[in-house]
């Protein structure tokens, strides 16, 4: 027994620092340069979203500094409104305690460990703690954060109070690190930021490279995104273990005042109606034979359910038993029961859910971005209205599409979930299948890999359904895979009378040039026929080609314009 | 005592019309009218007769192969006629300087002079000559004019020999005091004039060599003939010549080819014209003339079948068939001018021997048997095809 406890404590006290070792792939931390773009990305998530609840426009300086051979201090400075003294140690500290964590809310955040995985890689792989300067007005608190591995808690290891007659406001972290490495890759911070800045026309971003080099990505709007706002889960959306931690943590007197407050979509009418699917369920389940079974399941999932009540003898019964389930206290719901609602949802009609919560980048703003930071000639957006995918889940798909100009030759394809890059597994991605599976040879894109092409494609929703640990890929969901290709379509018509009205204009200047260039040689040979000078016979000749053109050039315009209209 | 003959020299039908003045008035109309359709604003043009055999038929009254009435129509301003609308101007401009200069060029000539690069392009107003050979041939319809007229002159070939007397610009000789090599038709004629004529007919002479025979065996001065040496299809100097000598100065024409397809298709061309040139068949072609020999009679009249030889190809009722000089003499049987009886039996004659027989094969009887018998036989005889 004594053996069983030792055993046990040497696990606990390994427990934060193992359970971070182990789950590095799931947390970003994997790759030398992954893990360098992954604490940059976690500090610039958290001053954004700082800001935009703050009604701040954020200003964001990153500083890599290099060190040594893979060692590197990355500085992280924004005007954000800055960081409480007592919760410094919360934000930087505690592993695993994000405020979004357990909300139906659309956020940056996706591992739930933020910034503080980011002190927890500093620490395993330099020992040193994160300064942090912050001010949220008053004074400035200069702290070096540690996080104490037995307590899983946040640990100040020195903190001196400055004072602040400039009245700054914001945070500056300063984490130094090793066994990472600064390429600028498509996977490293360059690109990172440069992706984010694009999505985040509202953001003022720079970088300053290791070697000196001050890399700036302007903002181009004014306007602050609404910070997104809690939604009520959807009854088609929530897991068995939701609904029981939820029914513990209501203030609601009844399981069925429970349900119709905490859910959104469920009326007094729907849980009698819910009452009615899980007694039928229930007596389904008592059937012996498996296709009499495999018959009510099927008439149930069609809606069938008073039918399926009726063929039942007794039924009555078995409603009122449950119909008194959904009067008692809710912390009372087992775990059986929870399953039992959840089961119920599934044969369940209820209305889409609401999406008022999502908050998409907006066409506007990603043609902001866009032009803003790859100065293309062509920009267009689109921002689909919001979807449900497998059945309560509220999601939007927006794509822009950025063609010529400054780009480069070459199509690309930038990945956003919720406004967030992503960088890996772009193979696996749904984004990546979807702008795939377009005909761009219809919109005048022949060669795609050749085109000076950038598509930016960004899913929002609550949940987000990611391949894998990594949450660097969206899994194929068939509704989102539709949603996206529905969206590239419409951007890729706007670009395909894009590039026919060039192509027509091109097309202009070309025969303009074809009559223009043999002006000279007429009017000299008619000059030697006639006896009239050649410089008048030329002026003939390029007047007469001038009004001729530009009749012609003018109907050609307002057919496109007509052509575009239809489209 | 010279027996009657019957071939005589008749009245001219035509005078002596060249006239340069005519082809650069007609320059200068058309460059007007450009200029003037360019000044109200409007799209200038040219309109050209159709070349190709879609546009070419034979006339029956005149027995001329003819072009028909079919124009193509040349913008300047189309994508896809502006290079050729440019490239008929510069040949128009450079044609009236020739003209008003007085000066001759060959069609290389008048490719070189007019090639350059088009400033600010890489462009060459022409890029080869097959590029404004057929510019200066769409003038000639175009304008109803010889490339001669233009001073623009075709390949010379052929030759003549006789007592005629030729007024070539500054120099004037007598045709049958030049030697032995004759006088070489040059590639324009239309300047010639000939101030004195002292035969009674013209031969026209498929080869060279038959030629140069009936010159040594003075056949010209006994016969009282003039000797035209084609040198193979007769080029258009001889055959504007031949026209001329016809119509200007009332010379039968008789011509003398080897009998086979080919020699008979020379003889089409002097006589009908020919497709590629039927827009000027009123000038190049002359119907009267009239065919001595070879023909398949003479095989048999004058006992030749040893020299004879096989026609090439396959003939129609074998495998294959019909193909070379076969094929050859089943079209020339389906031209309306030789839709008569005595043709149509020389071709007939052809296919069921599958025989050809050369100006030469006469040399089998002797030296000087064609020009001391078959010839004035034949001839005096009126012995000839139409």
């Amino acid at each position: 027994m004594a053996e069983a406890n030792q055993l046990f404590k040497e696990f606990k006290i390994q427990s934060v620092s193992e359970f971070f070792r182990r789950n590095a792939a799931m947390l970003g931390y994997t790759g030398k340069v992954r893990s360098l773009t992954t604490i940059v990305h976690e500090a610039v998530t958290n001053s954004l979203d700082a800001c935009e609840e703050a009604g701040i426009l954020p200003y964001v300086r990153v500083e890599i500094e290099e060190l040594g051979t893979e060692h590197y201090k990355v500085i992280l400075e924004d005007n954000g409104p800055g960081i409480p003294e007592k919760y410094i140690t919360h934000v930087f500290g505690k592993m695993l305690a994000g405020t979004k964590a357990h909300r139906n809310i659309q956020s940056r955040g996706q591992q739930g460990i933020g910034i503080s995985g980011a002190v927890m890689f500093a620490q395993v792989t330099s020992g040193k703690a994160t300064r942090v300067i912050t001010s949220t007005g008053g004074d400035i608190i200069e702290a070096w954060v540690k996080i104490d591995v037995d307590k899983n808690e946040g640990k100040i290891v020195k903190k001196e109070k400055h004072p602040n007659p400039k009245g700054w406001r914001g945070t500056r972290i300063e984490l130094e690190v090793k066994n990472v490495r600064y390429i600028r890759s498509k996977q490293g911070v360059y690109w990172y930021l440069k992706l984010t800045a694009i999505a985040n026309p509202h953001a003022h971003i720079e970088l300053i490279e290791p070697d000196g080099k001050l890399i700036v990505f302007p903002r181009s709007s004014d306007e602050i995104p609404e910070p997104p706002v809690e939604m009520k889960p959807h009854p088609r959306g929530v897991l068995t273990d939701d609904v029981y931690r939820m029914a513990r943590r209501t203030r609601r007197n009844t399981v069925r005042r429970f349900l119709i407050g905490e859910f959104s979509r469920i009326s007094d009418k729907k849980v009698d109606e819910l009452i009615e699917y899980i007694a039928a369920l229930r007596l389904i389940k008592t059937e012996d034979d498996k296709n009499v079974q495999e018959q009510l399941y099927e008439r149930l999932m069609n809606g069938d359910v008073k039918a399926v009540l009726r063929s039942f003898r007794g039924y009555t019964k078995v409603v009122k038993q449950v119909a008194k389930m959904m009067e008692k206290p809710p912390e009372k719901l087992t775990w059986h029961e929870a399953e039992e609602i959840v089961e119920a949802f599934k044969y369940m009609k209820f209305m889409a859910p609401p999406t008022h919560g999502l908050r998409p980048i907006g066409e506007e703003n990603i043609e902001k971005g866009l032009t803003n930071i790859l100065k293309p000639e062509f920009v267009t957006a689109v921002t689909r209205p919001p979807k449900v995918y497998s059945g309560g889940i509220p999601f939007q798909v927006e794509v822009g599409l950025a063609y010529g100009g400054e780009i480069g030759s070459g199509f690309d394809l930038l990945r956003y979930a919720n406004r967030v890059p992503l960088l890996f597994d772009a193979g696996s991605c749904v984004t990546t299948q979807a702008a795939r599976s377009i005909d761009w040879k219809r919109y005048k894109v022949d060669d795609l890999d050749r085109t000076p092409l950038v598509l930016m494609v960004n899913v929002v929703s609550v949940h987000v359904p990611y391949t894998g640990t990594g949450k660097q890929s969206i899994a194929s969901v068939d509704e989102i895979h539709e949603e996206i290709r529905l969206a590239i379509m419409d951007a890729a018509r706007r670009l395909k009378s894009y590039l026919g009205g060039k192509h027509r204009r091109l097309y202009q200047v070309k025969r303009r040039k074809t009559f223009e260039k043999y002006v000279p040689e007429i009017a000299r040979a008619l000059s030697v026929l006639t006896g009239e000078p050649e410089e008048e016979v030329r002026d003939y000749f390029l007047k007469f080609i001038e009004e001729r053109l530009a009749q012609k050039e003018a109907t050609v315009e307002e057919v496109a314009e007509e052509v575009s209209e239809n489209a | 005592m010279p027996k009657p003959k019957a071939i005589k020299r008749e009245r001219p039908k035509e005078k002596f019309s060249y006239d340069p003045r005519k082809v650069l008035s007609r320059l200068e109309e058309y460059g007007r009218n450009v200029l003037e359709a360019i000044k109200a604003g409007k799209n200038p043009y040219f309109d050209i007769p159709m070349r190709g055999l879609s546009n070419v038929y034979f006339d029956e009254k005149s027995r001329l192969i003819k072009m028909g009435d079919k124009l193509s129509r040349r913008y300047f301003l189309n994508v896809a006629h502006a290079r050729k609308f440019m490239q008929t101007l510069l040949v128009m401009a450079y044609v009236k300087r020739l003209v008003s200069e007085n000066k001759h060029a060959s069609l290389r000539e008048a490719y070189y002079a007019n090639k350059h690069t088009i400033p600010g392009t890489k462009e060459n107003t022409f890029e080869d000559q097959r590029e404004s050979d057929p510019i200066i041939e769409d003038l000639e319809r175009m304008l109803g004019v010889l490339r001669e007229e233009m001073h623009i002159t075709a390949d010379r070939r052929g030759y003549i020999y006789g007592d005629i007397v030729i007024r070539d610009g500054e120099d004037e000789f007598n045709a049958s005091k030049l030697g032995s090599g004759g006088w070489a038709v040059p590639g324009t004629v239309e300047h010639i004039q000939f101030p004195e004529i002292n035969v009674d007919y013209a031969l026209v002479v498929e080869t060279a060599a038959m030629a140069d025979r009936l010159i040594e065996e003075k056949f010209p001065k006994k016969e009282n003939a003039l000797i035209i040496a084609t040198q193979g299809q007769a080029s258009r100097g001889v055959r504007r010549l031949i026209h001329r000598l016809h119509y200007e100065e009332g010379l039968p024409i008789i011509v003398f080819t080897d009998g086979d397809p080919y020699g008979w298709y020379i003889y089409s061309t002097i006589k009908q014209g020919s497709i590629n040139l039927a827009y000027l068949s009123d000038k190049l072609a002359t119907p009267e003339a009239k065919f001595v020999g070879m023909t398949m009679d003479d095989i048999e009249r004058y006992g030749l079948k040893n020299v004879t030889e096989k026609l090439k190809g396959i003939p129609p009722n074998k495998k294959g068939g019909p193909s070379g000089d076969y094929k050859r003499i089943l079209e020339e049987m389906e031209y309306p001018w030789f839709q008569n009886k005595e043709w149509q039996r020389q071709l007939k004659l052809a296919l069921k021997w599958g025989v050809r027989i050369e100006q030469q094969a006469l040399a089998n009887k002797s030296l000087e048997f064609v020009a001391k018998e078959y010839l004035p036989e034949k001839i005096n005889n009126g012995d000839l095809l139409p």
